[in-house]
């Protein structure tokens, strides 16, 4: 699982949980893997993002480093920042672990990069 | 001397490769754990060919336990002990083939091998009383002699069938009372019925036997025995070969039960009526072990195999007139019958368990073989996609749709944990695509997110106009305003396609009654591949075939049911509406209706 997929997760489908978001990350197997950088994509892609909640997902998992808590305009222009954006949105990945609904505690494994949002009938709204 | 020298280089020169491109660790100290560095499922080497190997050169070892991996062109023998590992590896390191070429076959010590061991979380279902040695190896003979007709009286596709007291008939799933056959059931059958009495069960006589025999690669196909032709026991007593049946419920629960030769297998309550079995077309089945773990019973699927013999299966059954009685049910035909449209939610949630989510799980493998390509039209909409925006592709299958494209977000989701592990490996270095496991109808995705969604070939799946429109709705949902969707079903009007066979709509259009299938009261009719839709609800076979060297051989088949809603013109379109889309375009294509869709 990649950052940019976590940025829009949620468990907001559960019964009783009203937001859902965002979801703690409990990541035993953290893998780096190089993607070619795309200044212009990755500049398209921040303004798409809850710039926090990656923030905060990035240091849970110990790659939050040098990534600035708020985002600041311009930053298109700062191309330190943009590789930096990458390498978490895109290099990184969760290979094995778990989700976390804030809410309910409810987990979700992430197994082999795949977060499995699976949810019993029983537990849908 | 050369010739040793020559193969310890190559040996540590494949340890390197083994190290640096698949992270698997050699060591130069002995243990019971040994790879094949050039041998494996990928390579064509089988388990088959080393135990040959052993037994040929009149090694004194236990046969070890082999682990092969798909697609990959290395394996690991777990031997008993070091010892017996050492003497394989000092006899055939550099000296056993490793193909038909003479290439030979090297290997290296590993301190660890890969586990496939599946452990199998639920219980047997109940009802279900497996009563091994039932038989004595006598009377598995006398039986085989008397039931081994000609095989060239009967032949039911994949399998040789003979019946006895009535005939079952196979269009409708039940005998014809009025008509019974001359040949009963063989007295020699009647120890049987005495000896269930001796254990305390008394089930009576039976009145109606199925004899079919199985070769080695043969299956039956996920059933249960139709409810109300047949009372509440069914006995099945195998002969000449042990057998893996695996057992589905509705609610998920998957079992594989080990069936040996001479068993006598009993089927009541929720067994007989409430989970469908089935026998996968293999050539050999899977070890199933029990283990005791913190002192619970746990039922382990083990990576080794058996090779299947010829099996003959002796089903007895009752017959019975009127209505079932039973209380289960989402498999009984005698439920009130109901539209397809209005299913109850449970009842449309176990349809598609049974019917679309097992069956994606179990033709995964196969599905990838024969649809590798994506559409042209799903392909001209992708490349269509501005620079910057986020796709989603639910139901993305094996992720053929996704494209090579590293300027767009593509989130591929699916249901099928077996199809979503191929689209993993698929969109290997696509810089950012990603998969999740998720539902269409509950999709854990945040609302307004998405710039594009694509659902090809998803929403005819879904039951219920309820459940249809909840997907669609979800498709809304995450959509940003401004976001569009494609949405493509299946359309009932096939005439405008390839999908249909000359030759075989004529035939067809002459033949007798058709197959129905009831699933929580709603008969299904299974459809004629090839051939024009007749209704909008119904079940298409899928047949399983075995892929042996790359090409699709012509061996047996399996035949899995998939369920369908196949669209009428216009039905797309107005779901959108009522979800609330505006439509841009919709149009038919190659037997499809699809729909671009924008959110307002
Ligand atoms: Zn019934």
């Amino acid at each position: 699982m990649k950052l940019i997929t976590h940025n829009m997760l949620t468990s907001k489908c559960l019964k009783g949980v009203m937001t859902g978001y965002p979801l703690a990350i409990n990541a035993t197997d953290v893998k780096v893997k190089e993607v070619d950088f795309n200044p212009e994509f990755i500049t398209r892609v921040i303004p798409k993002l809850d710039w926090e909640v990656l923030w905060v997902a990035a240091n849970s998992i110990g790659h939050g480093e040098g990534l600035p808590k708020t985002l600041e305009p311009k930053f298109e222009e700062d191309e330190d920042l943009l590789k930096r954006v990458h390498k978490v949105l895109l290099e990184v990945e969760v290979e094995e672990g778990n989700l976390t609904c804030p809410e309910s505690g409810r987990q979700f494994p992430i197994s082999k990069g795949i977060p499995n949002m699976l949810l019993t009938e029983a537990e849908v709204q | 001397m050369d010739e040793e020298k020559k193969t310890e280089r190559k040996r540590k020169r494949f340890a390197a490769r083994l190290k640096s491109s698949k992270g698997i660790t050699c060591t130069e100290v002995p243990g019971p754990n040994l790879v094949l560095c050039n041998g494996g499922q990928a390579t064509g080497l089988e388990k088959s060919a080393i135990f040959s190997l052993i037994k040929e050169n009149g090694i004194s070892i236990t046969l070890p336990k082999y682990i092969a991996e798909k697609g990959e062109t290395y394996s690991f023998l777990v031997f008993n002990t070091k010892e017996d590992a050492l003497l394989f590896y000092n006899t055939f390191n550099g000296k056993a083939k490793a193909d038909n070429k003479g290439t030979p076959l090297y290997m290296n010590f590993v301190e660890t091998v890969p586990n496939k061991d599946i452990i199998c979380p639920h219980e047997n279902p109940k009802g279900l009383l497996l009563l091994n040695d039932f038989i004595t190896q006598e009377e598995e003979k006398a039986f085989i002699k008397l039931f081994d007709w000609n095989p060239e009286c009967n032949n039911l596709k994949n399998r040789l069938v003979k019946h006895f007291g009535y005939e079952f008939r196979y269009g409708s799933n039940d005998v014809d009372l009025s008509s019974p056959l001359i040949e009963k059931i063989p007295e020699e059958c009647d120890i049987l019925w005495k000896r269930l009495e001796e254990k305390g069960f008394d089930v009576g006589v039976p009145d109606q036997l199925t004899v079919n025999k199985y070769s080695p690669g043969q299956g039956i196909p996920s059933h249960v025995d139709k409810h109300s032709p047949f009372g509440g026991t069914i006995l099945s007593l195998s002969l000449g070969s042990d057998v893996v049946m695996d057992w589905k419920h509705h609610s998920g629960k998957y079992v594989p039960t080990l069936v040996q030769a001479r068993s006598l297998l009993v089927m009541q309550d929720e067994a007989r009526y409430d989970w469908q079995h089935g026998i996968q077309p293999r050539t050999w089945d899977p070890v199933i072990e029990n283990r005791v773990e913190n002192s619970t019973k746990i039922k382990v699927i083990t990576s080794d195999t058996v090779p299947r013999e010829t099996r003959i299966s002796l089903t007895f059954r009752w017959t019975r007139s009127g209505p079932c009685e039973c209380e289960y049910k989402t498999l009984c035909d005698s439920v009130e019958k109901v539209s397809a449209d209005n299913l109850e939610n449970e009842v449309a949630s176990n349809l598609e368990e049974l019917h679309v989510h097992q069956v994606y799980e179990q033709i995964a493998g196969h599905f990838s073989t024969t649809r590798h390509k994506p559409w042209p039209k799903v392909v001209e909409f992708m490349q269509g996609v501005p620079p910057g925006s986020v796709v989603m592709d639910l139901g993305c299958g094996n992720g053929k749709n996704i494209l090579r494209r590293d300027d767009i977000v593509q989130i591929a989701g699916e249901r099928s944990s077996g199809l979503l592990s191929e689209c993993k490996e698929h969109i290997h270095g696509i810089g950012a695509a990603d998969c999740v496991r998720l539902d269409l109808l509950h999709a854990m995705l945040r609302d307004n997110t998405a710039d594009i969604v694509i659902c090809i070939a998803v929403i005819h799946h879904f039951s219920s106009q309820a459940r249809r429109l909840q997907a669609v709705s979800t498709i809304h949902r995450l959509l940003r305003k401004g976001g569009r969707a494609l949405i493509t079903v299946w359309a009932k009007d096939q005439t405008k396609s390839n999908y249909l066979l000359k030759s075989k709509q004529d035939q067809v259009n002459e033949t007798q009654a058709e197959t129905q299938i009831t699933v929580g009261g709603v008969n299904l009719p299974v459809h004629e591949n090839r051939t024009q839709f007749k209704h909008q609800d119904l079940l298409v076979p899928w047949k399983l075939r075995k892929v042996s060297e790359n090409k699709l051989s012509n061996n047996p088949e399996n035949t899995l049911l998939r369920y369908y809603h196949v669209f009428e013109e216009g039905e797309l379109d107005e779901l959108c509406k009522q979800a609330n889309f505006t439509i841009e375009n919709s149009f038919y294509e190659e037997g499809n209706w699809c729909v671009v869709c924008k959110k307002k």
